[in-house]
């Protein structure tokens, strides 16, 4: 699930997952959403690998690795699929479209604010994660 | 943070005592008169500002300017002066956009006369400067060009047939930061910033045409060839995608790196190394070379806005370079305190006797200043750089009318073109504080005097 929450000069989005690999894969779908691009018809498959201290980092280099190659190729990815999902590794490849243009800038993921919360006790229902990142815009 | 935490030291200046927060290692001060301050401590800015006060060899103050307002890691507005043997970098404390700043050119017509010329002109300088947003510019350079880039700055952007020698001589550094590192900057920055020289991108960047409304200080202004009802343009951009990419992996590298140097810092994005470690000095000189794309960015989009006052104006269309300065950089420089390492995100160098460059919001203003003795005595020879938000753009988006915006605009007497009404609305004069307010602040602390005040008649954004 994709929020977006006030921040003065920026973007600041929730992002909210049943499952690590859903938060991973909704993170990456509110990143490219806020591009606005104008998708093309073609798709695309693009292999990442990114490597990090912990999972919080992990997320936030795994997103800017993804905007880097939607910046360079000009494609955005609504979909990945994890090879790899550790707590400090991830291996994916991205699924999407090539873009004719993107409508917004994003010049970055920051780590602030960022941290990947646990996850509610079994008792409160299904196990949700969660994180709130902020983007310069 | 509660206005009570602040001390009041005039009426444009409180401080953050060190012992609010166990780990701040100076103060922090915030100049802004109580109006203001009411206003700055609704969102997290002195937290951030708080934050910066614990970096690691920090001197004298964590500083704010009025125009201060919530960012990541450092608050936009946010100045720090760091030792160079004890001290770090912090990417963070420059920002994404490394070298965005501010360049002023000054044509030979008046408001009056150019009247019926404005929304043909309007038009001409938006198709010759593109956003790039997503899909690039006009120019392509190969890696080799890329890299003398730079390495050269606005003066290869020059040597290339975009501008003259003499404008070198009015670009703070005249355009080129020296230590600059072709082979510090990634192959990912590399790729990002190919094709995006000569483009302005979105967000608040933009390029205006504006009149001189008021001259505060003649012998100033025609010290800078400004006089009433003068046309001038404005120029608002960085380093692109290629910036981006720069601040991204040096953030990335320091925030695995720090343990090695037992930093431990309250916010990630305030990651830093020390200043001369390996990571600090190839941050330093990736940036310093980042820094020189937005010269030379500057430049091409200089020849450009050239190229159709020309075609509009022929013998009478020469634009004339005013001053160009950065409001997101670190550079190593002399102070009061000695020799250190300022790092402005979203503050303008303000050395004495240099003018001040004061972006507004679209349908208000913008000021040329002259930096003061008082900024070189209180803020590290700095200044604010621009209104500062108050407004998100998501609140933007949701109370501003594009249409009305535009009949706003177009009754005051403003042409606009825009890439996206999105984009229009999210910079609406209402989602920025009151500029005079902000730069009559810098004035009377002795940090930067009123030289002109500049009032849009024409807005091309991305």
């Amino acid at each position: 699930m994709i929020e977006v929450v006030e921040h003065t000069a920026d973007i600041r989005l929730r992002i909210s997952g049943a499952s690590i690999e859903e938060l991973f894969r909704d993170a990456l779908r509110g990143t490219m959403q806020l591009l606005r691009p104008d998708l093309d018809e073609r798709s695309v498959q693009r292999e990442i690998a990114v490597e990090a201290a912990d999972r919080t980092t992990l997320l936030i280099d795994f997103l800017n690795e993804a905007l880097s190659h939607a910046h360079v190729h000009r494609e955005a990815y609504d979909d990945a699929v994890f090879t790899t999902l550790t707590e400090t590794r991830v291996v994916a490849q991205l699924h999407g479209r090539e873009a004719r243009a993107f409508g917004d800038d994003v010049k970055a993921v920051t780590y602030h604010e960022a941290e990947i919360r646990q996850p509610r006790p079994a008792e409160a229902g299904p196990h949700i994660w969660s994180v709130t990142i902020v983007y310069d815009i | 943070m509660q206005k009570s935490a602040l001390h009041k030291i005039h009426d444009w200046l409180w401080e953050i005592p060190k012992s609010t927060r166990s780990d701040m290692r100076v103060p922090a001060r915030v100049y802004a008169t109580e109006e203001m301050l009411d206003a700055i401590v609704r969102d997290r800015s002195l937290d951030q500002l708080v934050n910066v006060a614990t970096l690691p060899g920090i001197r004298g103050w964590a500083v704010a300017m009025p125009d201060v307002h919530e960012g990541y890691g450092f608050p936009i507005g946010g100045i720090a002066a760091v030792d160079l043997d004890e001290g770090v970098i912090s990417p963070g404390g420059i920002g994404y956009d490394i070298n965005c700043g501010v360049r002023l050119l000054r044509s030979h017509q008046t408001a009056s006369a150019m009247a019926p010329s404005l929304p043909t002109l309007v038009h001409s300088v938006a198709r010759e400067i593109p956003s790039g947003v997503g899909r690039g510019g006009p120019l392509r350079l190969n890696k080799h060009d890329l890299d003398l880039v730079l390495g050269g700055g606005a003066a290869r952007a020059v040597e290339s047939g975009y501008g003259e020698e003499g404008d070198l001589e009015r670009i703070e550094s005249r355009g080129t930061l020296e230590g600059a590192d072709p082979a510090a900057v990634s192959d990912h920055a590399h790729d990002r910033g190919s094709d995006q020289l000569g483009t302005i991108g979105s967000g608040n960047h933009f390029v205006e045409i504006d009149r001189v409304a008021m001259v505060f200080d003649t012998v100033a202004a025609q010290q800078l060839g400004l006089e009433q009802e003068r046309v001038v343009i404005l120029i608002h951009t960085g380093s692109r995608g290629l910036g981006h990419q720069v601040a991204t992996d040096f953030l990335k590298r320091m925030v695995g790196s720090m343990h090695r140097y037992g930093i431990t810092i309250p916010d990630r994005e305030l990651a830093c190394a020390p200043f001369r470690s390996p990571e600090g000095q190839q941050y330093f000189h990736a940036m310093a070379a980042a820094a020189n794309f937005a010269f030379a960015n500057r430049q091409v989009i200089t020849a450009g806005i050239r190229r159709a006052w020309k075609h509009e104006f022929g013998a009478d269309g020469d634009l004339e370079m005013v001053y160009d300065v950065a409001h997101n950089v670190a550079k190593v420089e002399r102070h009061e305190i000695g020799e250190v390492l300022v790092h402005r995100k979203g503050a303008t160098r303000a050395f004495l006797g240099q003018p001040v460059l004061i972006p507004g919001s679209m349908g208000t203003a913008s000021y040329v200043l002259m930096g003061q003795s008082g900024a070189m005595e209180q803020s590290f020879g700095s200044s604010c750089h621009g209104a500062g938000r108050v407004m998100s753009r998501t609140r933007a988006r949701h109370e501003i009318d594009a249409t009305e915006l535009r009949a706003r605009l177009k009754n005051g007497g403003i042409v606009v073109e825009a890439g996206s009404a999105k984009g229009l609305v999210e910079e609406a004069p209402e989602a920025y504080k009151d500029i005079d307010a902000v730069v009559d602040i810098v004035d009377r602390a002795g940090i930067a005097k009123k030289v002109a005040r500049l009032v849009p008649i024409g807005v091309i954004k991305g």
